[in-house]
């Protein structure tokens, strides 16, 4: 019974079919989770000329990112972003998936598990939101937003100070 | 000779009169010192081997390249981030390069209370000059500080609090800012640019194999005969198996690393003394916001320190040590507090922002054991640690609105935003708990602790261990307490006075 539940609970992503193709590691549902919360967690307020996480890759890039990752290490995100997906919402009054949630619903499912009184909780949270934010600061188009002029090597044509 | 072990098509198979488990400050100088010595060295790393040209400065590919887990490992409960170094060089490769001797208190309490031998300030005195010589160690030029350390700087200097520039070991310092994602311009006085090109120099059969994990310490009949492990291809599977025989083993893969070794070999272990005894140096940021810019992501990110908060002495309770911390895009992303919209216009201030940290030199014991064969690390913060780095973390903010700051943020969960100095007083023992506050340690020692009491130490005061004739632990596992400062100029020390011992035992 519980098996049926869970693959319930996990089918009927609309994870583009090109993209499941050529996830890694990252299931499709695991791919729309990771996908919805950088919505939220980076460019919420969406100002001209800042780009989306969807433009930067952020999800794509946390799928490769897990590649090499310990495997208890990636078994616990799993975890987190089945608790993501699927009972945060609960918590917060929601009776959907986070990713069916509206933005705003889903704001109130991060700022909840961001303030978690479970520990294991907030640290889920604060290990998605390291990978988004890895994810969407590593593509110099991000840069200007920040005031950084990036990297001296490589990435930049003046001389060394 | 260097040989990577990702390029293995076969299993490997060697003696050699002593095989060193880890490349960092430890085991770099265990290599040369044996090396010197005339003695054949097989030294193993987990991670990989790279140089200058590898380190592009750009967080997502170094992060995962030069740290232990790829930048994700913590303390079991997740409470604490703990950063460690995975390749040759180990963490001398992404340190800061602070160079702080163990404080003599701490030296003269090793020997009094907790049977140290031959390791007295006096002892070590001339190791340290050698050591500090050999590396380049100097005091940082004024001209050298970067505006986040002036911040530093001109709030001690408001407040009257003590506090003065550090010493590091680079030279030719470009001041690009990305020390800890590796030094592009090979400027750091480290493993790989000192000890280990020495080592190489000084014999020919000296071999530094990379992606090796060592799997365990051969021993029999309480004598060491060698090790074992697996070398890794870039993904980290298995390719081929490496056994090498030698008279004697030296474990210097860190307190976290050299302990999950020790613990997967079946080590006689009669007082239950393995793995304990683990200190982080626990510490977390705090947040100024200023008028002007401080670019604090360029120039040499820490050159000054605060000791306003530091005492070495026993039963002391000024346990906090305060410098300057900075990150790169993602590092301060990840850290500051919140998410979305308002996390977006705090970042659109981060060249504006100065950033102080506080660590403890701390009193808590956490312990390593092993799941699934990978270390797992026990620590819950004492009350004691928790009320340091509450004040710790009060004095930072307190220097930040010194130094001019407008507001003062704290990573707290809540946020703490400070706009007026009273605010400060807001910062309490409750704020700073696990999980209520991002903690940071990139410190850790302890777990193979050294003395001459079996009961309350695993390896003796030359570092061999007490019931495995022929293995020595010569890094920071063996340190007993914490030592309260940065660690890589003792480890480095400690490596190069007790290596007399396994070179005799070798010979």
């Amino acid at each position: 019974m519980g098996g049926v539940v869970a693959l319930f609970r996990t089918a009927g992503y609309e994870a583009l079919p090109r993209t499941a193709a050529h996830l890694r590691v990252l299931a499709p549902w695991q791919y729309a989770v990771v996908r919805a919360v950088a919505r939220r967690m980076v460019a919420a307020d969406r100002a001209e000329g800042v780009l989306s996480p969807d433009e930067v890759g952020v999800a794509e890039f946390v799928d490769g990112y897990l590649v090499e990752m310990r495997p208890r290490l990636r078994r616990d995100l799993f975890r987190m972003l089945r608790y993501v997906e699927q009972l945060a919402p609960l918590g917060s009054g929601f009776a959907g998936r986070f990713t069916d949630l509206e933005p705003s619903e889903q704001d109130e499912v991060l700022v909840a598990l961001e303030a978690s009184r479970f520990d294991q909780l907030r640290a889920g949270f604060q290990a998605i939101k390291s990978l988004v934010m890895m994810g969407y600061y590593r593509d110099a188009r991000t840069f200007a937003i920040l005031g950084y002029g990036g990297p001296f090597v490589l990435d930049r044509a003046e001389p060394l100070p | 000779m260097i040989i990577r072990g990702r390029e293995l098509t076969r299993d490997f198979e060697n003696s050699a009169d002593a095989v060193v488990v880890g490349t960092g400050a430890g085991g770099g100088m265990a290599v040369r010192e044996l090396s010197r010595a005339g003695l054949k060295v097989i030294a193993l790393e987990e991670g990989g081997y790279h140089v200058p040209a590898d380190f592009t400065q750009r967080e997502e590919q170094m992060i995962p390249m030069l740290f232990q887990d790829r930048g994700a490992r913590t303390t079991a409960d997740f409470a604490i981030r703990v950063l460690m170094g995975r390749g040759v060089g180990g963490s001398t490769i992404h340190n800061t390069n602070l160079c702080k001797r163990a404080p003599s208190e701490i030296l003269d309490h090793w020997a009094r209370r907790l049977g140290v031998v031959g390791c007295t300030e006096k002892d070590l005195l001339p190791v340290f000059e050698e050591v500090e010589r050999d590396l380049s160690v100097s005091e940082i030029p004024e001209a050298q500080h970067n505006a986040n350390n002036q911040v530093l700087a001109r709030g001690l200097s408001a407040l009257g609090f003590r506090g003065g520039p550090l010493r590091h070991n680079r030279v030719g310092c470009r001041e690009s800012g990305f020390c800890e994602l590796g030094c592009a311009y090979d400027a750091k006085q480290n493993v790989t640019k000192v000890l280990l090109p020495a080592a190489l120099a000084a014999n020919e059969q000296t071999v530094v194999m990379s992606d090796v994990r060592a799997t365990r310490i051969l021993h029999r009949g309480g004598v060491v005969t060698g090790v074992t492990g697996t070398a890794q291809n870039a993904a980290g599977d298995p390719i081929a198996k490496v056994t090498l025989k030698a008279k004697v083993v030296v474990l210097a893969a860190s307190a976290v690393g050299s302990a999950a070794l020790a613990l997967a070999s079946d080590l006689p272990d009669p007082e239950g003394q393995l793995g304990r005894g683990l200190r982080l140096h626990p510490g977390a940021a705090v947040a100024g916001f200023f008028d002007q810019r401080i670019d604090g992501f360029y120039g040499i990110p820490q050159s000054y320190e605060c000791t306003e908060l530091l005492d070495f002495g026993e039963k002391s309770d000024r346990r906090v040590w305060i410098t300057t911390a900075f990150a790169h895009p993602i590092g301060a992303a990840a850290s500051l507090p919140g998410f979305g919209a308002a996390h977006m216009t705090l970042l659109r201030r981060y060249a504006h922002m100065a950033v102080l940290t506080a660590m403890v030199h701390d009193e808590t014991e956490g312990h390593v054991t092993l799941e699934e064969g990978d270390p797992k690390l026990h620590y819950a913060i004492s009350a004691g640690d928790r009320e340091q780095l509450a004040r710790g973390l009060h004095a930072s903010a307190r220097i930040l609105f010194a130094a001019g700051a407008r507001e003062v943020v704290l990573a707290s969960i809540p946020a703490l935003r400070l706009t007026r100095p009273a605010d400060v007083d807001r910062i309490t023992t409750d704020v700073v708990g696990p999980h209520k506050l991002p903690l940071l340690s990139v410190h850790p020692m302890g777990t193979l602790r050294f003395g001459e009491d079996p009961k309350k130490s695993v390896v003796k005061s030359t570092g061999e261990h007490h019931n495995i004739r022929g293995l020595f632990v010569l890094d920071g596992s063996i340190f007993p307490t914490s030592i309260g400062v940065p660690p890589q100029i003792s480890i480095y020390t400690f490596a190069r006075h007790l290596a007399t011992h396994a070179i005799e035992r070798a010979r």
